[in-house]
């Protein structure tokens, strides 16, 4: 078991950079979430911990050595990826144990890993089959098999559940999991899915275009985000932005008139340093923390477009600017919003309705993205 | 990735060598060769000796000559088969297709010796049974072999029929690679079968037909086994001599190795050329 | 029936009506070829139209190894081609996995020789292979004369360059992380992941090796070393020689490679599609 620890990690190809000075702890035993939009790097990350991919900066060290001249075999480490690389012509056995009899592990030694595998992820009865006569999820089993064959130091995960149908992504992320309690190894998990990084992770890193946005705990990303990237990008559905002036600073609090609200303000109570008045800024609020009318610290007016019922729940595709007439905002552009109601079936599509923002359940960013606390 | 110098060339070495060794170099070295008189002891650099005899022969200009005549006839008419070949075969319609298949493409694995003899046999002018079959329905018989144009038809009959099959394969990959919705398209647009195969089988299937077309080109540029077997070393009096068989000549019966290379060269020109202008032909439009 | 239905059979009816004389006419070089080889050479040279065979196979055989060691060149000619299909194989997968998987200097040059070469006429090495090979190296008429340079063909190697880079990434990679050598990865998982290409690619390897003329022409001419094309082709054009014997010889240089093509066509189609041959 053991640490993985990067230092100003950075990765080029030919003439671009494509990560940029990664620089990321995870301890002995954790459970760690790469996650981010396509092309973020990720999974170069990933690939440069496994040795697949040269460092071009920086160092890599896994249990405290550094290893970036270490072959990929000699560093410890298991992958599962995601288009599971099972050999498509050897038996489930046979795939389990290559790795093993390629390296003239005693024959004993490996019987007794394999069947261990076996045991942990219960494909004793598909030994003899081979990768095709195999279902998704079986063959996800047997390539995460593969992995604890090796009785690696670290796990490393390459968006390993992204090839299978959404039920069965819930029941391996479930046994995934379970596996990380039960072998209590160091585990780093490439995803796009934030869903998947919420449930899993220890902590997560999210990327963005090669660069780490946050690292923190899952909750901790939701609640408190650094950034505009990591609000959007964490929370499904995703956060809506909306545009919003300074208009009032009275030490302490600001007041932000929404652009297209008809002038709605909110007196948002901050802790650092104020933006000037008049700057622009971005309001940010989930879906979830809008409020019935009155309830909170600023009403808006919307007209619902389109009404989706999940039947727990109810999504409001609505744009903004219901009541006509008022002073229309410094850019009335169309701002759509996505608003969590209970579930219900009323609201049908066209409907006007009144909702509420609270200070305390939105966040304030700059024109840059970053956050303003 | 990651680069892995010494692993890569541990693969490459022993085909690098071979490939130094018996292709690049002879370039290199043909060219070379191709500047020196070598028919004295030792050869001696002399740049215009065999280039200004190639210049000034008539015996390099016939095979030329012969050359280009039965690339711009052979070869249209080969290609033009294999595309009716392909079409038909690729055909929903088509009954005992592996049959047909079998028809077109066993010429593919037959030897060119086995069936040079065989050409030359059936086109014997007293025993040959295309002769018979021409008497048989009343017509005259032809002296195949005692006259240059018969000589020179037998030669490009012989050639399409042993390569039409080949281009009709890679060509009905090519078409069985085109989407089937693009012609369901086009059928719902009321296209007719005859105008979806001018107007997109044909565009695009082009780059395979430019393929093949160079291909048999730079092939038929190097003939030499037929005029050397079916019309007995290129007669008559020299009529089908092509560049393979004057470089053969003059090469191998002479050995006239600087002569012969100088000839080699004039077809490597060519086939540059050619190649040349297939990539023109098949440049992604700007 | 419909008009829907009876357009389809008239166009039915006129696919055939076109494509069954055209395979007849191709077919028919090879059924005389066939029926040739079964008659005495009298009958050969007889007014008669004779289109059906007769049992003179036998004889034909006799005669034909009477005028030269048939039996022998096909022997020649079968170790030849296998040992040259086996040693191409090899050294064409090879370098087609070293150019497909792996990032290294100069890889972009090696690519571009093979590319840039590729189209240049065989007849431009001729004379320097010819003179290396006989003068320089002494190895006319012996077997590695035979097998040795052709082996320079570069089509194997981008046939194989193809084939092994459209296999995933991944599956290299998941051995690699376990520790697997790179020659093993190539032995154990690449080549018997690529087995049908290496069938397409041996195919029409083996069959070029069968049927090559020109160079075992020149470099194996003497008796005794000749490959069995190379040796039936010093028949033809003799004036006291069996026909029947000669067709005899291309029947038994054409049939094996007829049975291979009809056993084996997919993987002989698939390697002619892509290119590997000519």
């Amino acid at each position: 078991m053991a640490a993985v620890r990067l230092k100003n990690v950075v990765k080029r190809f030919g003439g671009f950079q494509i990560i940029h000075g990664a620089n990321i702890e995870v301890d002995d035993g954790e459970f760690v979430v790469f996650v981010g939009p396509s092309g973020c790097g990720k999974s170069t990350l990933l690939r440069m911990i496994a040795g697949l991919e040269d460092i071009s900066g920086g160092e890599i060290a896994i249990g405290g050595k550094v290893v970036n001249d270490v072959e990929p075999a000699d560093r410890g480490i298991a992958m599962v990826f995601q288009s599971y690389a099972l050999y498509p012509h050897m038996s489930v056995e046979q795939n389990l144990s290559f790795g093993l009899r390629m390296n003239g592990n005693p024959k004993a030694d490996t019987e007794r890993r394999v069947n261990r595998a076996a045991e942990i992820l219960r494909i004793a009865e598909l030994m003899k089959r081979r990768p095709r006569q195999l279902s998704g999820g079986q063959r996800q089993r047997v390539a995460i098999g593969r992995a604890i064959v090796r009785e690696p130091q670290v796990f490393l995960f390459d968006e390993p559940l992204s090839n299978l149908d959404a039920e069965l992504r819930v029941q391996m992320r479930v046994e995934i999991s379970r596996l990380h309690k039960e072998l209590g190894v160091t585990m780093i998990y490439v995803t796009h899915d934030q869903t998947e990084a919420m449930t899993l992770a220890d902590r997560i890193v999210v990327l963005n275009a090669g660069n780490i946005e946050q690292i923190g705990a899952p909750l901790d990303l939701y609640d408190d985000p650094a950034n505009r990237f990591v609000a959007g990008f964490v929370g499904s559905p995703k956060m809506n932005f909306m545009a919003a002036k300074v208009v009032g600073n009275d030490g302490g609090a600001v007041t932000v008139e929404l652009a297209n609200h008809c002038g709605a303000k909110l007196r948002k109570p901050l802790s650092g340093a104020p933006p000037a008045v008049g700057s622009e800024v971005v309001l940010g609020v989930r879906p979830e923390h809008f409020f019935e009318a009155g309830e909170g610290d600023c009403d808006i007016a919307i007209k619902a477009d389109v009404a989706e019922h999940l039947g727990s729940v109810s999504y409001v595709y609505a744009s903004a600017g219901a009541s006509a007439g008022a002073s229309a905002g410094p850019n009335p552009g169309q701002e759509e919003l996505i608003i969590e109601r209970e579930a219900s079936r009323q609201r049908a599509n066209g409907d006007h309705m009144v909702v509420s923002i609270k200070a305390g359940r939105s966040l304030l960013f700059d024109k840059s993205g970053a956050r303003i606390r | 990735m990651r680069y892995q110098n010494a692993t890569a060339y541990r693969f490459l070495a022993p085909y690098l060598l071979i490939f130094s060794i018996f292709w690049l170099w002879p370039i290199i070295s043909s060219f070379l060769i191709s500047f020196q008189a070598t028919r004295t002891v030792p050869w001696r650099f002399a740049p215009t000796f065999n280039w200004g005899r190639l210049i000034g022969d008539p015996a390099f200009f016939n095979a030329l000559k012969n050359t280009l005549l039965i690339l711009v006839i052979q070869v249209p008419v080969m290609i033009t088969l294999a595309i009716v070949m392909a079409v038909l075969l690729n055909s929903p319609l088509l009954k005992a297709r592996g049959l047909f298949r079998f028809a077109f493409f066993a010429p593919v694995v037959v030897g060119e010796v086995a069936y040079s003899a065989v050409f030359r046999l059936m086109f014997n002018l007293d025993y040959g049974i295309i002769n018979k079959l021409l008497n048989s329905v009343g017509l005259p018989r032809i002296d195949w072999f005692s006259n240059v144009t018969p000589a020179m038809g037998v030669i490009m009959i012989a050639v399409t029929w042993r390569w039409a099959g080949y281009n009709a394969i890679i060509l009905l990959a090519g078409l069985q690679s085109i989407p089937q919705d693009v012609y369901e398209a086009a059928t719902l647009d009321r296209v007719s079968k005859f105008k979806q195969f001018f107007y997109i089988t044909l565009p695009l299937l082009k780059p395979i037909i430019v393929f093949c077309a160079v291909l048999s080109i730079i092939g038929t540029m190097q003939l030499f086994t037929e005029p050397f077997l079916i019309t007995e070393r290129g007669g008559p009096g020299g009529g089908t001599e092509t560049l393979g068989l004057l470089l053969y000549r003059q090469g191998f019966r002479s050995l006239n190795f600087g002569y012969a290379s100088a000839i080699a060269y004039t077809m490597a020109g060519l086939a540059i050329a050619i190649s040349l202008v297939q990539l023109w032909l098949t440049r992604d439009p700007k | 029936m419909s008009s829907r239905s009876s357009s389809k059979l008239g166009r039915s009816i006129a696919l055939h009506l076109v494509l069954t004389p055209l395979a007849l006419i191709w077919l028919f070089p090879l059924w005389m070829m066939a029926v040739f080889s079964t008659m005495p050479d009298r009958g050969i040279f007889s007014p008669s139209i004779e289109l059906l065979p007769h049992g003179n196979f036998l004889d034909n055989v006799n005669n034909l190894q009477r005028d030269t060691n048939f039996i022998g060149a096909i022997g020649i000619s079968v170790s030849v081609a296998v040992t040259y299909t086996f040693l191409s194989v090899l050294l064409t997968s090879m370098a087609g996995w070293a150019l497909a998987r792996y990032q290294f200097v100069g890889k972009g040059v090696v690519v571009a020789i093979i590319l840039g070469t590729i189209t240049l006429p065989y007849a431009v090495v001729l004379i320097p292979q010819f003179i290396m090979v006989a003068r320089d190296f002494k190895l006319a008429n012996t077997w590695v004369a035979l097998i040795v340079p052709p082996l320079f063909n570069s089509l194997g190697v981008l046939f194989m360059r193809q084939s092994f880079s459209m296999m995933p990434t991944d599956l290299f990679d998941a051995a690699r992380v376990e520790g697997v050598k790179e020659w093993r990865i190539f032995l154990f998982v690449a080549l018997p992941l690529a087995r049908p290409m290496l069938a397409a690619l041996a195919i029409i390897l083996f069959l070029s090796s069968w049927n090559n003329y020109l160079w075992p022409l020149l470099i194996n001419s003497k008796p005794g070393a000749m490959t069995a094309p190379v040796a039936l082709g010093t028949l033809i054009g003799l004036t006291k020689v069996s026909w029947g014997g000669i067709m005899a010889g291309a029947v038994m240089l054409t049939v094996p490679m007829l049975v291979v093509f009809v056993l084996l066509q997919r993987h002989f189609v698939a390697g002619i599609a892509a290119g590997a041959i000519k």
